[in-house]
């Protein structure tokens, strides 16, 4: 029997009108974030929000009560590794020491280093509005807006937002993500963006020459938001309108990653040798 | 044994008796559990999950009861955690109060009490509207449609989920007969 004559809903008029308040403030909410102004004014309260969700997170419960086996099992392998590992560290360290008479000797000039930072993903969002991963590592930690991330198979993403504590990374599968990236073999440019099946796509794609089947897929480095080499993905398949990529880091763990300045080199008009231009203007009106 | 067998008797008891306000607050801390835990990495075996939108399934439930300040002020509060994710702010708790209202709706234009059928399929096509709403918002937000995989799986896992846990936001009142009071 249909209610909709019922006295409760008639009764009720002010909660009504809240409710359509309610939705009316929503909207106009949503409106309102249309202005980059106003957003840029909300971001610091999603970045607070953030620094606040680090300390109520843990990495996964679900894990935590499923994996405790596999996780020790795994721990005796890993501990096994880096006994294996620490004898190719020793190696490592004294080629260091010889390629850096090396360098010494040829005087090379190598690129500046920068802080990197490895930071545990305490939370990911993988829902219809951006794929995002936040970490535990902040402002206080040296991370900075534009850093790369990358796990132990390639990269992750971008430092899109830096809190105190925390740092929000915008994964390569987001659909918004655009890498200026290269073909390994090939030398083909373009651009990769997140696909629809957490894959990604080339996009900008150059009018000559085609991707090699099973090529690897490297970033370019150009615009300076990622250097030049770092491990992206194999192509997985042409069309005629489309690049797909396979992602490496896909293949590899997220619980951690590894996130590095992007290190830009200045161009010589930034840093004009001015002593040597005036004293050279010197020496010519003497 | 005894005692074990009779302590889901004992709960449902407690419950029934329970008043509305208590049982609004319970509802909205299994939500606050549940979208805590959905913040952190999901994978079961190395098996990724599709999570719940639980708040969809508060609206829901807390809908059939009529409108109430409570529930809405739960709902927008739980839309503001799910936006700070990367969400545009309002648009989860949108979402929630809309499919709340058309809850109510449905609920008060249909005897649902005494029509199996239609008790079974107003949460199916009350949750599907709530997710096709976030859909539409995420869509309009990020300017290209969205992914309908995921919604899907998170439609699924809503339902299911719902089936299991809502009774938790039944706030209608027990008469004494059996019967149920908005």
């Amino acid at each position: 029997m249909p209610r909709s004559s019922g006295k409760g809903y008639r009764q009720r008029p002010l909660r009504r009108y809240g409710f359509f308040i309610a939705i009316a403030g929503l909207l106009a909410l949503l409106l309102l974030q249309t202005s980059p102004r106003l957003s840029e004014g909300v971001e610091p309260i999603r970045t607070a929000a953030s620094d606040q969700l680090f300390h109520v997170t843990r990495p996964s419960l679900i894990d935590r009560i499923s994996g405790a086996s596999a996780k020790e099992r795994r721990i005796l392998e890993l501990e096994a590794r880096v006994r294996e590992l620490a004898q190719y560290k020793a190696l490592a360290l004294t080629m260091a020491e010889r390629l850096e008479v090396y360098e010494e000797i040829l005087n090379m000039q190598g690129e500046p280093g920068g802080a990197e930072v490895t930071a545990r993903i305490m939370a990911e969002t993988d829902g219809p509005f951006a794929e995002a991963l936040l970490a535990n590592a902040g402002a206080t930690n040296g991370v900075q807006e534009g850093y790369y991330a990358e796990n132990d198979r390639g990269l992750v993403g971008r430092v899109v937002q830096v809190g105190n504590r925390s740092s929000r990374i915008l994964k390569v599968t987001d659909f918004n993500s655009r890498v200026p990236v290269m073909g390994e073999s090939s030398g083909l440019r373009a651009i990769m963006f997140g696909g629809r099946d957490a894959s990604g796509r080339l996009t900008d794609l150059p009018e000559k020459g085609q991707f090699l089947p099973n090529e690897r897929i490297l970033t370019s480095g150009e615009g300076g938001m990622f250097p030049r080499g770092v491990v992206v993905g194999h192509v997985r398949g042409e069309t005629d309108e489309e690049v797909r990529v396979e992602l490496s880091m896909l293949s590899g763990q997220l619980s951690y990653v590894r996130l590095k300045p992007t290190i830009t080199i200045s161009p010589p008009e930034d840093f004009p040798i001015e002593t040597e231009v005036a004293e050279l203007g010197e020496d010519d009106g003497s | 044994m005894n005692g074990l067998s009779a302590l889901p008797d004992w709960f449902a008891l407690r419950w029934e008796n329970a008043r509305p306000r208590s049982r609004l607050v319970i509802g909205a801390l299994v939500v606050g559990l549940i979208g805590l835990v959905g913040l952190t990495p999901k994978s079961f075996f190395g098996v990724p999950l599709a999570w719940p939108y639980v708040g969809l399934i508060a609206a829901v439930g807390w809908g059939r009861s009529g409108l109430g300040f409570g529930p809405m002020v739960f709902l927008l509060l739980f839309g503001f955690a799910q936006d700070a994710s990367q969400a545009p702010w309002g648009s989860h708790g949108l979402a929630n109060l809309l499919t709340y209202g058309f809850s109510a709706m449905v609920t008060q234009m249909a005897d649902t009490e005494r029509t199996p059928l239609l008790s079974f399929a107003l949460p199916v096509v009350t949750l599907f509207f709530g997710i096709t709403l976030v859909w539409l918002t995420a869509s309009i937000s990020s300017g290209h449609l969205v992914r309908i995989t995921p919604m899907l799986t998170a439609y699924f896992a809503t339902l299911v989920v719902h089936m299991l846990i809502s009774p938790l936001f039944d706030l209608r009142a027990r008469r004494a007969g059996g019967g149920v009071s908005a």
